[in-house]
């Protein structure tokens, strides 16, 4: 793509953004809030000083790893939206892998406890892959069932079966073993997981780019009959992005249980899954781009906590904050549509 | 095991009542050739402002009014979004969830707590001398509305002039333009009705069972509608029975409770989302075909 | 009142396009008017005009003595103008009843069925061609939703009838019957018909008037009866030198025949949501021969294509390729050499977003020189052995990092051409090669399907175009209703016979 498109598109992005964020100042307005102050303090939240920081890049990482379980089925034209069901599986496999295993030495107790959450989040999100190419079924509805089954199923284990009895208030699974527990970095708050996503986004990037495989994924993408008509396999491509995603989706909970909560229980399911869904989409599904969005998203929710603390709006703001930035990304992708057709003439 | 089929019965008449209006209303919106994956967010925000309503008019039947035309609302800018070109509804559906569920739950915040007044009943069972009876027999008002409505839906799509412009907007666009009705402007008035019947359907939850706002309110109902209208094949008196489908796995927990098994309560709550898979599974893609208006696709 | 229409300089532009310039021309009532010319030249963008689809951008039409300023078709049909289009206006889930129905102005806010049924019924039985009411369009047969189609029109009682390639469905008897029908109309009850057509055999035999029109001016109006096939030629191409070369029948001399190219079909069955669309087709095919298919569409000519192109996965039958059972993987095709042109390439064989020289790519994007041992893509390599496809076959784009999507049809159709006739091509399958493209375009692409037959492939043209099966092919085949009903040498077999059985009757 040329240059200037490339600049005018990421502008017409990045001014997306900004409108949804505008759009919000507003409502908080209405609210009885000071916008500007609103809108300072979620820039000091997510990045004005060192403490701030640590709790955007902490933000940051699960994002980064549940946008690849939209954006890379999407090479293939499949839009999953159960990120958060893979992401709650994940934490599943982690606390499994942990209980199965939890004897292993760190260096190889902490991969396998990666592993099988990225395994379980890749099976997950392959049903709905399989499902489409077995029986037809619309991968978008079918991942987003899973995810209510999924989370059906995490919670009756996590207070059930795999429920540690010394968790009474809060019903908990069996804690992950302090030597397993994934490590800071330096002396930060900001754990390794943040580096397993910025690898994992520069993976995908690099194979959907530049590998033939990953050619191979983006014709099938763009028209499922020029796919078959050169003779590209039917079901692998679709199946592969799909199990892809899910084992980013899973590796995001395993870090998350790993990292910050330590074992499996409800508030696992804090919405990482469904920004990510965000992150994908303002990215335009490219994995690169889900890098800076993530960093935006991640301090978004970060800042969070302080709107709640000095303005009184309840962490459900948040929420409103990535609707409206969803909505104004969407307006902003007609408006670029019917641009180009004027100027086609 | 009389009880529990008569808990059942009546869970499946009160649990169908949402997904019947959901669905119903979906069945319009799809009939004029779009699809709306954002139902979700419109049921949460119809039961809210539907209990809002209430709560401050103190009238539950103001509040279904205020349900619906929350949901016409939301459904307006789904519609609007979509009818730009360039834009996805798929995306747009899954903006629209978000949205919906978030400005549902700041706007909720302070109506946890509170009660509203409720909708209230048919006491169908007046005469019956065990509780157990009475109570399955009391039939809700929107149930008996829905009722109602969906042989209407099905006579007006066939014999009244919206329902085939409607339809006519749904099977061939380009036709419908040619002979004068602008398609933007039907499909925008069929999501909004569709997002209107969407939101009182969601006013159920709040309103009457279980009667209360929480954020656990709804678990996929209004996407699995989505998933029903298809299983009905487009049509509304399908759309009926499939509900009452729906309604009877959805009660399939609470039924179990009420003869004294409460193990698995989650997995239970699950069983209308694993429902619509299997449904979703076995109806192959090819039969699934006929009465699927021409200009709908999933993959839009 | 002398003339139904007048156009009097009417003109229409999109942006820098110029679609229509000045075009003057007079119809009268009581008279079939053929409006002539090639794709492209504004026929179709005359006639939207006029039934109020878009409005001009310079100049003014008169109609029926008053002048027209049309907003909407709604207001066409009022002045009394009605339509037949070339894609069907039909609801196919709907009733044929019912779609009669859509077509009131303004529908009847309650509908009583009984009484609009009886209506329809009486109107149905002063009409020569009938249809059940309560069937769902979806069962028609093409030629009987096309009949719906004018029905309609005429139920209306419109005073103007314009038709846009109406019987490109039809069998030649069908067209007949419908052309036939509308000439009687229009001499005994005044009725204007337009008809948008680029059969010279329509103009002949049905037609009073006719105006051609190329490259959005009009060219000239001459009575039928008055002109003949060779001016009206010329005045539909003007000094197009390619123009004479495209569809004439060359003897198949001095090719060679590759003994390992082949394709042999038995018995092929193919079932969709649809019903049976191929019966037991059967066709076998050596190197160095032509083998035409030709047929309406609809009878099964898509499917076989699609099966070729891996598209059905589930068929009954034998498809041997050059000895081997055909099965669609990617390493086959290369190593027996098969390779498709099919219809409407941008739709079906090209990724419109990804750049014209990763599509030119995509038979072999992941064998070396253009992917390395690891699998990764040698972008520089792709670049380079794009440009020279794009050199040899002249395809003229913004770039070779334009998305394909952006280049004209007939460029689209050059860069899916240099995909895919390879040195190593030995079964080689067209559908519609030609679909939409102009007479220059055209005869390249049937100087490269000859130039394939001389190198001793096995060509399978399967055409909608006559004209074009006939001047091309060693051995024709007719397919009719998903099986092959015929099949003879063009030069001896006639067009009635070809006719009949493209309709599906059994020549005694």
């Amino acid at each position: 793509m040329e240059l200037r498109q490339l600049v005018s598109r990421i502008a017409r992005q990045v001014g997306a953004l900004l409108f949804g964020l505008l759009l919000f100042l507003i409502f908080v307005a209405v609210q009885g809030r000071n916008p500007l102050a609103v809108l300072s303090d979620l820039a000091f939240g997510a990045f004005g000083n060192s403490f701030s920081w640590q709790n955007t890049l902490v933000r940051t990482a699960p994002l980064l790893l549940t946008a690849l379980c939209t954006i890379v089925p999407a090479q293939a034209g499949i839009v999953i939206i159960g990120n958060e069901g893979a992401l709650l599986m994940g934490g599943l496999g982690a606390v499994l892998g942990s209980m199965a295993f939890g004897f292993l030495p760190p260096a190889a107790g902490i991969p396998v406890i990666l592993i099988a959450g990225s395994l379980l989040g890749a099976i997950w999100i392959s049903l709905s892959g399989i499902l489409r190419q077995a029986r037809g079924v619309d991968p978008t509805i079918s991942s987003l069932l899973l995810h209510y089954v999924g989370l059906a199923i995490f919670l009756f284990l996590v207070e059930g079966p795999l429920r540690d009895p010394a968790t009474l208030n809060k019903p908990s699974s069996w804690s992950i073993p302090e030597a397993l527990r994934i490590g800071r970095l330096g002396s930060s708050d900001v754990h390794v997981g943040l580096v397993l996503g910025l690898i994992a986004c520069l993976g995908m990037w690099v194979l959907l780019k530049y590998s033939a495989w990953g050619f191979g994924v983006r014709i099938a993408g763009g028209n499922p009959r020029t796919a078959a008509m050169m003779g590209l396999p039917r079901n692998s491509p679709v199946i592969a992005v799909c199990a892809i995603g899910g084992a980013c989706a899973g590796l995001a909970g395993a870090v998350e249980v790993s990292a910050i909560h330590y074992n499996a229980n409800a508030s696992l399911a804090s919405g990482y899954g469904f920004s990510g869904i965000l992150v994908a989409f303002a990215a335009r599904q490219n994995p690169l781009a889900a890098i800076p969005v993530s960093l935006l998203l991640g301090g978004l929710h970060a800042a969070g906590g302080i709107l709640q603390r000095r303005h009184g709006l309840s962490d459900a703001s948040i929420n409103v904050l990535q609707g409206l930035m969803f909505l104004a990304i969407l307006m902003a992708d007609g408006w670029g549509a019917s641009t180009r057709r004027t100027a086609k003439g | 095991m009389l009880s529990f089929i008569m808990a059942l019965v009546a869970g499946a008449v009160r649990l169908s009542t949402p997904f019947l209006f959901v669905s119903l209303g979906e069945t319009i919106t799809e009939k004029s050739g779009r699809i709306n994956l954002g139902l979700e967010g419109i049921l949460v925000f119809g039961a809210l402002s539907g209990f809002g309503a209430s709560y401050l008019s103190g009238s539950a039947l103001i509040g279904v009014v205020a349900a619906g035309i929350g949901g016409a609302l939301l459904g307006a800018i789904h519609g609007w979004l979509c009818g730009r070109p360039g834009t996805s509804s798929i995306a747009v559906g899954i903006a629209m969830m978000v949205f919906g569920l978030g400005i549902s739950f700041y706007l909720g915040k302070p109506l946890i707590q509170p009660k509203a007044p409720q909708l209230p009943d048919i006491d169908l069972g007046w005469w019956a001398t065990s509780p157990a009876v009475r109570a399955a027999l009391r039939i809700n008002l929107l149930f008996v509305l829905g009722l109602l409505m969906a042989p209407f839906l099905r006579w007006a799509f066939r014999s009244t002039r919206y329902g085939l412009i409607v339809r006519m907007a749904g099977e061939n666009a380009q036709a419908a333009r040619a002979a004068g009705y602008s398609v933007e402007c039907v499909r925008l008035l069929a999501t909004m009705a569709g997002g209107a019947l969407g939101g009182i359907g969601g006013s159920f939850l709040s309103l009457y069972y279980p009667g209360a706002w929480t954020e656990g309110l709804s678990s996929g109902q209004g996407l699995m509608a989505v998933a029903l209208v298809i299983f009905a094949r487009w049509d509304p008196m399908r759309c009926l029975w499939a509900s009452l489908i729906f309604g009877a796995a959805g009660s399939l927990g609470v039924a179990l409770q009420s003869i004294g098994i409460s193990q698995g309560f989650h997995l239970f709550n699950a069983a209308p989302a694993m429902l619509t898979l299997i449904i979703m599974t076995a109806s192959s893609s090819t039969s699934g075909n006929s009465g699927r208006p021409r200009e709908l696709t999933v993959f839009s | 009142m002398d003339f139904a229409i007048e156009t009097v300089s009417l003109g229409m532009r999109f942006g820098d396009f110029i679609a229509l310039e000045d075009v003057s021309i007079r119809f009268r009532p009581g008279t079939v008017h053929a409006l002539l010319g090639e794709n492209g030249a504004g026929k179709s963008t005359l006639v939207k005009c006029l039934i109020g689809y878009q409005k001009p951008s310079s100049g003014q039409f008169i109609v029926l003595n008053k002048e027209a300023d049309f907003a909407s078709p709604r207001q066409a049909h009022e002045a009394g103008l009605g339509m037949v289009y070339q894609h069907f206006t039909l609801a196919e889930q709907m009733t044929v009843a019912e779609n009669f129905l859509l077509v009131r102005d303004p529908i009847p806010l309650v509908v009583d069925w009984p009484k609009e049924k009886q209506r329809l019924s009486e109107f149905m039985n002063a009409m020569p061609f009938k249809l059940d009411i309560d069937t769902p369009v979806s069962q028609l047969s093409a030629g009987e939703k096309q009949k719906l189609e004018i029905l309609k029109e005429l139920f209306f009682e419109r005073r103007i009838l314009i038709l846009d390639e109406p019987t490109s469905v039809l069998t030649p008897q069908e067209a007949d019957e419908v052309l036939g029908l509308l000439r009687k109309m229009a001499t005994e009850t005044g009725l204007l018909v337009i008809l948008i057509t680029h059969k010279f055999r329509e103009v002949s035999g049905w037609c009073d008037m006719v105006s051609v029109l190329r490259k959005g001016r009009h060219v000239g109006t001459v009575a039928v009866a008055e002109s003949d096939n060779q001016r009206l030629a010329a005045m539909m191409v003007g000094d197009n030198e390619d123009a004479g070369q495209s569809a004439k029948a060359t003897p198949n001399s001095g090719h060679t025949s590759d003994k390992t190219a082949g394709l042999s079909i038995t018995d092929l069955i193919l079932d969709t949501d649809r019903g049976r669309r191929l019966d037991k087709l059967n066709l076998t095919l050596s190197g160095g021969e032509i083998l035409g298919i030709a047929g309406i569409s609809g009878n099964g000519q898509r499917e076989l294509v699609e099966i070729l192109s891996g598209i059905h996965a589930h068929y009954q039958g034998a498809i041997r390729i050059s000895g081997a059972v055909f099965n669609g993987s990617r390493k086959q095709l290369r190593v027996l050499g098969l390779n498709i042109i099919p219809e409407l390439p941008l739709q079906n064989s090209c990724v419109g977003r990804m750049s014209l020289s990763h599509n030119l790519a995509f038979r072999d994007y992941d064998l070396p020189p253009l992917s390395s041992k690891a699998g990764f893509l040698m972008l520089g390599r792709i670049e380079a052995a794009a440009l020279d496809k794009i050199a040899e076959y002249g395809i003229r784009s913004p770039g070779p990092a334009a998305p394909i999507e952006k280049l004209s049809g007939g460029n689209i159709q050059r860069a899916v051409l240099a995909r895919e006739l390879r040195t190593d091509t030995k079964v080689l399958v067209l559908y519609n090669p030609c679909f939409g493209l102009d007479f220059g375009a055209s005869a390249f692409v049937h100087a490269k399907i000859r130039e394939a037959r001389a190198r001793g492939a096995a060509v399978l043209l399967i055409s909608e175009d006559l004209d074009e099966v006939i001047g091309l092919s060693d051995r024709l085949c007719v397919i009719s209703s998903g099986r092959i009903a015929l099949e003879g040498d063009p030069k001896t077999l006639t067009t009635a016979e070809i006719g009949l059985h493209m309709a599906g009757h059994q020549v005694s």
